[in-house]
C-alpha cells in the first residue's frame, strides 16, 4: 500500500532531482545557450555603437523583429497569470503541480520580453527621460507603468507559494547542496516554520496577489495592445485589440507552458505529477482559446472589410493574398483551426497531439504578432510606394538571444528553484485520498498534521535543524 | 510722348520733392514711446500701447509692429507679435498672448506710411515664473472625476495592496522568529531581511511610479520649471521667420577648420550623400565609399570621370581642396 508518507518522500526526491543531480548534458545545454546569448550581446554592441542602422529598421517600418519580440514574450508571461490565479482562485485541484512552472515562466519571459524594449531603442541610454520627461498622456508610459506593475506583482505571487517549498529545501537539502544554496534556501526561506501564525499569513499574502495578479495581467496586454491600436493606423485602428492581445496572450502562454512541462516532464521522469490529464485539460484549455480567437478575427476583419474603405484595401490585400498572406494562413490554419482539429480527434487527443498544437501555437502567435506590426506600420499614409522591412542579421542574432535568454533563465530556475508547489500536492493528495479510501487515511497515515501540512511539519523541521 | 528734356525735368522736380519732403520726416522726428506692464506671466494677454508723436503732434494713421528677437533652428531673426495703426491721439494699441517663458529685446518698429527710416524703440518685458502652460488641447471632453486624479488613486491602490502582499511576507517571516524564541527546538537562525527588503523594493517603486505620474507634465514640458517650457524650440504659426537658409547653403558650415567636419558638410552640399548616403556608407545609387578608399589621386580621378552613372564633377564645379576634404572626411571613417 502506497501510504502517505511513501508518496511524500517519493515527491520530494523526485521533484528535488533537478537541483541535487547535474548530469554533464546539463552543462552542455547551459554552455550552448550561453554561447547564443553571448553573441546577442555581440551583435547589440554593433547596434549600440552603429545605431538602429544596422536593423532593417528605416523611417517608415519602424518596428520589426524587437517589438515582435516583445509583445511575443509578454504575452508569453500571461502563462502563469491564467494557470495559476485563475484556477487557483477557482479551486480547480488539477492545478497544483503545474502551477509553478506556470509562474516561473511568467516572471522570466517578462524579464526577456521587457528587455527587448530597451534593445529596440535607438538610444537607450536616454530610458531615464521616461521617467523625467514622462508623459502620461502617452501609451508608452501605460505601457512602463502596467508592466512594471506587473513584474513585481508576478515576482511576489512567484516567490509567496514558494516560500514553504523552499522552507522544505532548507531542511531537506541543507547537507546535500553547497555552501551558496544552502545560505540562499536559509535566506529565501523567510523563517518558515509553518507555524499556524505563517500559514495565515501566507494565506493572506497569496490570496491579495492571486486576486490582483489577474486585472493587473488583463491590464498589461491591453495596454500592449493600445500602444498599436491608439495609433493612427490603418491595421491597428480597431477596438478589439485589447481582447484580442489578452486571448491571444493567454493563448501562446498556456502553449509555451505545455512545450516547458513536456520537456521537464521527459527529462526528470515527472510523469506521475504532470500526468496525461493536466496535457489534455491544457490541450483542451488551448482550444477553447483557438475558438475564441478565430470568433475575435472574424469580428476584427468583418466589421473593417464590410466598410472597406481605400487605405483598408491595401491593408487587406497584403495581409490576405500579397505578401502576408502565407504568415496570415498559416496562423489561421495552423495557429487557430489545427489545435481545434488535434483536441476533436480521439486518436490525436494525447500528450504527443497537444504538445504538436502547443507548437504550431507558438509559432503562429509569434507570426502574428509580427504581421500586426509590421502590415500596420507598412500601409502607406500618403500615394508612396509601400515601405518592405525584413530583419537583418544582427535582429535576428538577438533575437534568438532573447529565446536562449528565456530557456537559460528558466535552467538556471530548475537548479535553485523548487519546480513544484509540493506543499499544495501533498495537500491536494491527502484531499483526495480522504475522498476515496477513509480508512488508508486512519491506518496508514504518518505523515504531518493536515493543519500545518501546508510546511514540512513538525518532524522535517526537527530534522532540518539536527542536521 | 514726352521729349527728352521734358523728362528730365520731370524726374529732377520729383527728386527735389522727395528730398525736400523727407527731410523733416528724416533724423527720426517720429518719436516712440511706449506703455507696457513691467512683468508677466506666460499665458497672459499682453496690452502694449505705442505713442507715435511727430514734432509734438500725435501720428495718426501710423503702421507699428511689435517684434523680438529669437532663435529658431540656429537662426537669429525678429518675430513679429503683432501690428496696429495708431488712432487720432497716435496711439496704437497691441494685444499679444505671452508664450515664452522669457523676453530678449522687444522692439515697436514704425512700419510706415512712407519708408524713411525710423528708429525703432527697444523695451523689456520680464516673465515671472509660473503661468499656463503653453498649449493645452481646446478639444475634449471634460467628464467630472474622470481624470487623471483618477488614474493615480486606481495605481495608487494597486501598489498599495502589493505592498500590503509584501508586507504579510515580512509578518511571516517575523512570526517565525518568534515562534523560535518561544520554542528553542527549532533548528539554525533563521533570516527575514528578504522580506523587508521585498516590501522595501515594492513600495519604493510604488511610491516613485506615483511621483512619475504626479509630477508629468500635461504637456511636452515640465510644468514645474518655467525654464523648461523651451527646452526645443517652438514655431509659431502666425509669426514671420526671416528666412536665411538651413544649414547646407551656410559655406560657413565647411569652414571649421577640421577638414573631416568639413568634408562631411561638403559631401552632403555636393550631393554625394545623396547617392552614397551621408555616411558614405552606399545608398540604393550609388557603392560604399568607405570600403576600401584608395589613394587620392584614384579617388580624384573617379569623381573627375563619373564612372557608370555618376555625375562627372569638374575642377570648376569642385575644387581639389574640397575634394581632399571629402577624402579626409571618407579616410577618418575608414
Ligand atoms: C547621382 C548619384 C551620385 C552622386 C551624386 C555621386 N555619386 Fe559617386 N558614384 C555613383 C555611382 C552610380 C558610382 C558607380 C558605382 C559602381 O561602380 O557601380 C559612383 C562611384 C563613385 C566612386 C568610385 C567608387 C569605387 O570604388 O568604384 C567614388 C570615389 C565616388 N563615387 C565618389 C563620389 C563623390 C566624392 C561624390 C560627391 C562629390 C559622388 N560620388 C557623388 C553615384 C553618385
Amino acid at each position: 500500500m502506497d501510504t502517505m508518507t511513501n508518496w511524500h518522500e517519493r515527491l520530494i526526491r523526485k521533484t528535488t532531482r533537478p537541483t541535487l543531480v547535474t548530469t554533464y548534458r546539463y552543462w552542455v545545454w547551459v554552455a550552448f545557450l550561453v554561447a547564443i546569448v553571448a553573441n546577442g550581446v555581440f551583435q547589440y554592441s554593433k547596434q549600440w555603437s552603429e545605431g538602429l542602422y544596422v536593423t532593417g529598421m528605416r523611417d517608415r517600418i519602424s518596428w520589426g523583429l524587437y517589438i515582435t519580440a516583445f509583445v511575443f514574450f509578454i504575452g508569453i508571461s500571461h502563462a502563469g497569470t491564467l494557470i495559476s490565479a485563475i484556477l487557483r482562485a477557482s479551486k480547480a485541484t488539477w492545478r497544483a503541480p503545474i502551477t509553478r512552472i506556470a509562474e516561473l515562466i511568467t516572471a522570466v519571459a517578462l524579464v526577456v520580453g521587457a528587455s527587448f524594449v530597451l534593445i529596440d531603442m535607438g538610444r537607450p541610454e536616454r530610458i531615464f527621460n521616461v521617467f523625467r520627461y514622462g508623459r502620461w498622456q502617452s501609451p508608452i508610459m501605460w505601457d512602463v507603468m502596467a508592466i512594471t506593475t506587473y513584474l513585481t506583482a508576478s515576482v511576489i505571487y512567484l516567490y509567496a507559494p514558494m516560500i514553504p517549498d523552499l522552507a522544505l529545501y532548507r531542511d531537506r537539502l541543507a547537507n546535500k547542496v553547497g555552501f551558496i544554496r544552502r545560505f540562499f534556501y536559509e535566506t529565501v526561506a523567510l523563517n518558515w516554520r509553518g507555524l499556524p501564525s505563517q500559514v495565515r499569513f501566507l494565506g493572506k499574502a497569496i490570496t491579495i496577489m492571486m486576486l490582483l495578479i489577474m486585472p493587473i495581467a488583463v491590464s498589461v496586454h491591453t495596454v500592449v495592445s493600445w500602444i498599436f491600436a491608439m495609433t493612427l493606423r490603418v491595421g491597428w485602428n480597431t477596438s478589439i485589440f485589447g481582447v484580442l492581445f489578452v486571448a491571444g496572450a493567454i493563448f501562446s502562454g498556456v502553449a509555451t507552458l505545455v512545450l516547458v512541462m513536456a520537456t521537464l516532464r521527459r527529462m526528470y521522469h515527472w510523469e506521475e505529477y504532470l500526468t496525461p490529464k493536466h496535457f489534455l485539460y491544457l490541450g483542451y484549455l488551448l482550444a477553447a482559446f483557438a475558438g475564441f480567437m478565430i470568433y475575435v478575427n472574424i469580428n476584427e476583419y468583418l466589421t473593417e472589410g464590410f466598410k472597406l474603405e481605400e487605405s483598408g484595401e491595401f491593408a487587406f490585400r497584403q495581409l490576405f493574398i500579397d505578401d502576408f498572406a502565407a504568415m496570415f494562413w498559416f496562423y489561421v490554419i495552423g495557429g487557430l483551426i489545427a489545435p481545434i482539429v488535434i483536441m476533436l480527434i480521439p486518436k490525436t487527443r494525447t500528450v504527443a497531439g497537444v504538445v504538436v498544437a502547443a507548437i504550431l501555437v507558438d509559432i503562429a502567435m509569434f507570426l502574428e504578432r509580427y504581421f500586426i506590426v509590421v502590415t500596420g506600420l507598412r500601409v502607406p499614409l500618403m500615394p508612396y510606394e509601400p515601405a518592405s522591412y525584413a530583419p537583418t542579421f544582427i535582429e535576428w542574432s538577438i533575437f534568438i538571444a532573447g529565446v536562449a535568454l528565456f530557456l537559460l533563465l528558466i535552467t538556471i530556475a530548475l537548479k535553485v528553484l523548487p519546480m513544484f508547489a509540493v506543499w499544495e500536492m501533498t495537500e491536494e493528495h491527502e484531499l483526495a485520498i480522504a475522498r476515496q479510501t477513509e480508512p488508508v487515511l486512519q491506518t496508514g497515515y504518518e505523515g504531518p498534521a493536515p493543519g500545518v501540512s501546508g510546511s514540512p511539519g513538525p518532524d522535517g523541521l526537527t530534522e532540518g535543524g539536527l542536521s | 510722348m514726352t521729349s527728352r528734356p521734358t523728362r528730365w525735368f520731370v524726374r529732377l522736380s520729383v527728386l527735389l520733392l522727395v528730398v525736400l519732403s523727407a527731410s523733416p520726416a528724416f533724423a527720426s522726428s517720429i518719436g516712440i514711446s511706449v506703455g507696457a506692464p513691467e512683468t508677466v506671466t506666460v499665458g497672459q494677454q499682453v496690452e502694449v500701447k505705442a505713442i507715435l508723436v511727430e514734432d509734438g503732434q500725435p501720428v495718426v494713421g501710423a503702421e507699428v509692429a511689435l517684434t523680438y528677437q529669437t532663435t529658431f533652428g540656429g537662426r537669429s531673426g525678429s518675430v513679429e507679435l503683432a501690428t496696429a495703426t495708431t488712432d487720432e491721439s497716435g496711439v496704437a494699441l497691441m494685444v499679444y498672448e505671452q508664450r515664452a517663458a522669457h523676453n530678449d529685446e522687444l522692439q515697436i518698429v514704425y512700419l510706415g506710411p512712407g519708408t524713411d527710416p525710423v528708429d525703432s524703440y527697444s523695451f523689456s518685458i520680464t516673465v515671472a515664473e509660473g503661468g499656463a502652460q503653453l498649449y493645452q488641447s481646446e478639444s475634449g471632453v471634460e467628464i467630472p472625476f474622470v481624470n487623471g486624479t483618477l488614474v493615480i488613486l486606481v495605481i495608487s491602490l494597486v501598489w498599495f495592496l502589493i505592498a500590503l502582499a509584501a508586507i504579510r511576507l515580512v509578518q511571516v517571516g517575523k512570526a517565525g522568529r518568534v515562534g523560535k524564541l518561544v520554542s528553542d527546538d527549532v533548528g539554525e537562525e533563521g533570516s527575514m531581511w528578504i522580506g523587508v527588503a521585498l516590501a522595501s523594493a515594492a513600495i519604493f517603486t510604488a511610491v516613485g511610479m506615483v511621483i512619475v505620474f504626479v509630477r508629468a507634465p500635461v504637456s511636452n514640458t515640465d510644468l514645474t520649471d518655467p525654464a523648461v517650457y523651451d527646452r526645443t524650440p517652438i514655431g509659431y504659426i502666425d509669426a514671420t521667420y526671416p528666412y536665411e537658409g538651413f544649414g547646407l547653403a551656410d559655406t560657413s558650415s565647411a569652414e571649421t577648420g577640421d577638414p573631416v567636419v568639413d568634408g562631411k558638410a561638403l559631401s552632403l552640399q555636393y550631393g554625394c550623400a545623396a547617392c552614397h548616403a551621408p555616411t558614405g556608407l552606399g545608398g540604393v545609387v550609388g557603392v560604399d565609399l568607405i570600403e576600401e578608399v584608395g589613394s587620392f589621386n584614384s579617388f580624384v580621378e573617379d569623381v573627375r570621370e563619373g564612372p557608370k552613372g555618376m555625375p562627372a564633377y569638374s575642377e570648376s564645379s569642385l575644387s581639389d581642396a574640397d575634394l581632399q576634404k571629402i577624402y579626409d572626411f571618407l579616410k577618418a571613417r575608414e
